[in-house]
């Protein structure tokens, strides 16, 4: 199935906070781009299969699997490793960032967070692609 | 007899038909209420994400009980953002005369009360509670300073760094609240911790040590190996745990010199510094002060010495002057 419906680009948001996906759907909804949602990490990467989108915002504690687990199936996938994935994290020690790229993770952005900030990281990746 | 036992068991199924009547009866009304909020919020929603985008909202007249809900969920939303919306949510709790509502609580008698507002006021993000806050890191009840600890830190209070270490130092305030609280603040805790390093009491002195080990950068090396000769033994302590942290191998020399302090702690500290920093020079004294030194001191020289060599802790281990400090510590590198 092709990621952009109609002239939007589409962005799949993962988060199991209810808050932080309305946050973040609402910014990007905001800025002209179509929002998926998953609520765990398990719904995030069946809606990536499925919808393939041009970017996915991960959170990494989420339960099922963590944020870094449905960066390492998309890369594994071929249908799904080109998407770019943004990891949405209150983990910032050297290690866990250093995890989340060895994952496959394109950028990282802390919580707490502030929606403007994040809606640059989307268009910066995006553009890069 | 059999007759007052009748009575007895009577009362006590009346009295349990109650208990269970009255707990169905709450859950009822919480279930109400639970459901009553998410509709509010469902139908609130978007003027709340409109909000706290930086639009003027006109909001819809709320009954009071809907405005609460309404400034609940603001909150909510604040714990999770940084910047501009957290300002934007500010600004709606000042303009509404929530947050002198709010610090008006902290004054109340209720202690439940000034703890939900001292909390409450971090999550409304307005730096005007700052200065109550502050007042309420005096308060009497352990609950309302922790979340008057917490709340400063939410607010990014810099002005907050003093007043929390003397609280820490004088155990008014938790180690984890005032560590988590300090961390959140950041940078500007930092240069205030630097400055505590001087304070007239060893507690302070201390318990600024031990934080800028956790906050702190290489460069606050120099002055944590000073403190190295500070004549209170609870300094010395807290300065090599936070130099065996920071990582700072200029303080190696130092640190093998506290291994011969009088005081055991600060052997002990020292010991594990050395053991964090690998420093191999130290392995000889670090021997010496685990078959020697008293236990809490011996037992940190032989778990540094399994840092730095569990080979040569397993020879030295399985030798007959091999004590119990250095076989447990060579049992423990096996299995870790």
């Amino acid at each position: 199935m092709s990621s952009t419906e109609g002239d939007r680009p589409v962005v799949l948001v993962a988060d199991d906070d209810d808050d932080i996906r309305d946050l973040v759907a609402f910014r990007l909804d905001r800025a002209g781009y179509e929002v998926l949602r998953a609520g765990d990490g398990q719904q995030a990467l069946d809606l990536a299969k499925e919808h393939v989108p041009d970017l996915a915002v991960l959170d990494v504690m989420m339960p099922k699997l963590t944020g870094y687990d449905v960066t390492r199936e998309l890369r594994a996938d071929a249908a799904t490793s080109r998407i770019p994935v943004i990891l949405l994290t209150a983990r910032v020690q050297e290690a866990d960032v250093a995890r989340g790229f060895e994952a496959g993770a394109d950028d990282y952005v802390k919580k707490p967070f502030s929606p403007q900030e994040l809606k640059a990281r989307v268009q910066a990746v995006l553009g890069r692609r | 007899m059999v007759q007052a036992l009748q009575l007895a068991s009577l009362a006590l199924a009346l009295a349990a038909t109650a208990f269970v009547l009255v707990l169905v009866l709450r859950r009822v009304m919480l279930s109400r209420e639970e459901r009553e909020r998410q509709a509010v919020e469902e139908r609130l929603r978007d003027d709340a994400l409109a909000l706290v985008d930086g639009d003027d909202v006109a909001l819809p007249e709320l009954h009071r009980h809907e405005a609460a809900i309404f400034a609940r969920m603001l909150a909510r939303y604040s714990r999770q953002l940084s910047g501009e919306p957290r300002e934007n949510i500010a600004r709606y709790f000042e303009s509404g005369g929530h947050i002198d509502h709010q610090i008006g609580l902290l004054g109340s008698r209720r202690l439940w009360k000034r703890a939900a507002a001292a909390a409450t006021l971090g999550d409304m993000a307005s730096p005007a509670a700052v200065p109550a806050l502050l007042d309420a890191l005096d308060d009497p009840a352990r609950d309302v300073r922790a979340a008057a600890t917490r709340s400063l830190a939410l607010l990014g209070a810099a002005v907050a760094v003093e007043p929390i270490v003397e609280a820490l130092a004088a155990r008014r305030v938790q180690r984890a609240v005032g560590g988590w609280a300090l961390m959140q603040i950041g940078a500007p805790a930092l240069t205030r911790l630097r400055g505590l390093l001087r304070h007239d009491d060893s507690a302070v002195r201390a318990t600024a040590a031990e934080l800028i080990g956790l906050v702190g950068e290489a460069s606050d090396s120099a002055e944590l190996i000073g403190l190295l000769r500070d004549p209170s033994a609870e300094v010395r302590a807290k300065s090599a745990h936070a130099l065996g942290r920071l990582g700072a191998g200029q303080a190696a020399a130092m640190l093998r010199g506290a291994l011969g302090d009088r005081i055991f702690f600060v052997r002990a500290a020292a010991a594990r510094a050395l053991g964090q920093l690998a420093d191999r020079p130290s392995i000889p004294a670090l021997v010496h002060q685990a078959q020697t030194d008293r236990f809490e001191a011996a037992q940190a020289a032989a778990r540094a010495l399994a840092e730095l060599s569990p080979a040569g802790l397993s020879t030295m281990a399985a030798l007959p002057t091999g004590n119990v400090h250095l076989r447990e510590a060579a049992g423990r590198a096996e299995i870790l």
